[in-house]
């Protein structure tokens, strides 16, 4: 009997587990979405760089206020070596499509259309946006929504 | 005659429709930006007159559409909104009137609803018109301050009909909207 609790209880905590958001150390899911061109864009593409997972959508305020921050850390240190994959949940794409613009967004932006409901959205287990990873080249979690400032000192430190 | 039996049942249907609301907006207020969290989304979505709800960045608010000709109940939106750890800093919901006569600080039937009207000028009202909830938790503090001064009846406080109201045909502890237009 107490095997079968063992087990039971080994499992739960593993499921959990699984379902749980990515913690530092953690492995990030992989993401596949579309681009505003509707090309399917891959997260794990962008091993070997250090990336910036950003989850935002047109309609959050704090969000479109990180997002100048956010370029200019790009533009300092995307031919070093970093990236920054923009997930936005917009379920109105003319509405994403425009805040990219206004906001003069380069880096990678992919739309995971659904809000909240969004199938990342759910695996991702968001509960507020802005919501952020730093991964490392290897595309593990080492920070879960950094601030500016901790991007920049990792950047610092590793890519020298 | 049949023309007149028509237009008879047509009139009696007009008269007892529900009015309902058809949109309304929200804004929330809280430690945390409201239209960034998931959990006041769920619970506004969760009601079962709420038909769809959507973020309006620039007048940071939500706008809520109803289902058709399901109840809106006023106080299941401010409760859906604290369940998630916000209050209720503005609440607006669009009515259509027909010929309605709202007079400053007394009571009116529209729609199976009791209202009172506070800082309103006396007006006849037609069709789709804003009314504001002033209410205790439907507006910040210093706001029901302000409208609570406009009317020496005790129901602005409580939200329900004191015994008095009786001999105007509501029920004591009938519940009172007090509003704004």
């Amino acid at each position: 009997m107490n095997k079968i609790i063992t087990a039971i209880a080994i499992l739960c905590i593993g499921f959990a587990k699984a379902n749980a958001q990515p913690t530092i150390g953690q492995q990030a899911f992989e993401i596949i979405l579309p681009d505003a061109k509707g090309h399917s864009q891959k997260l794990s593409d962008h091993k070997g760089k250090i990336v910036l997972i950003d989850f935002w959508a047109s309609w959050c305020g704090p969000c479109r206020r990180a997002n100048p921050g956010l370029a200019e850390l790009y533009s300092k240190y995307k031919d070093k070596g970093f990236e920054i994959f923009g997930v936005s949940i917009d379920d109105e794409k003319s509405a994403w499509k425009k805040a990219v613009t206004a906001d003069r967004i380069s880096w990678k932006q992919v739309n995971a259309k659904g809000g909240w409901d969004a199938p990342v959205a759910l695996q991702w287990k968001l509960e507020q946006i802005p919501t952020s990873f730093l991964l490392d080249q290897d595309g593990k979690v080492v920070v879960v929504d950094p601030s500016q400032k901790e991007i920049e000192n990792y950047l610092k430190t590793v890519l020298k | 005659m049949k023309k007149a039996i028509f237009v008879a049942i047509v009139v009696l249907f007009g008269l007892n429709a529900m009015a309902q609301f058809k949109t309304g907006t929200l804004q929330a207020a809280g430690l945390t930006c409201a239209m960034c969290t998931k959990a006041i989304n769920e619970t506004l979505k969760e009601l079962r007159f709420v038909q769809s709800v959507k973020a309006d960045i620039k007048n940071s608010q939500f706008v809520i559409q109803f289902k058709e000709g399901v109840n809106v109940d006023p106080d299941a939106l401010k409760e859906a909104v604290e369940d998630a750890g916000f209050s209720v800093a503005k609440l607006k919901l669009a009515l259509s009137f027909d010929n309605v006569q709202v007079n400053n600080d007394s009571h009116i039937k529209i729609g199976g609803k009791t209202y009172h009207f506070l800082d309103t000028n006396s007006q006849l009202l037609n069709g789709e018109r804003t009314i504001t909830f002033v209410d205790k938790n439907f507006v910040l503090a210093k706001e029901f301050k302000k409208y609570a001064a406009k009317t020496q009846m005790a129901c602005v406080q409580t939200g329900k009909a004191e015994s008095c109201c009786t001999k105007e045909g509501i029920n004591e502890n009938a519940r009172i909207y007090h509003v704004t237009i």
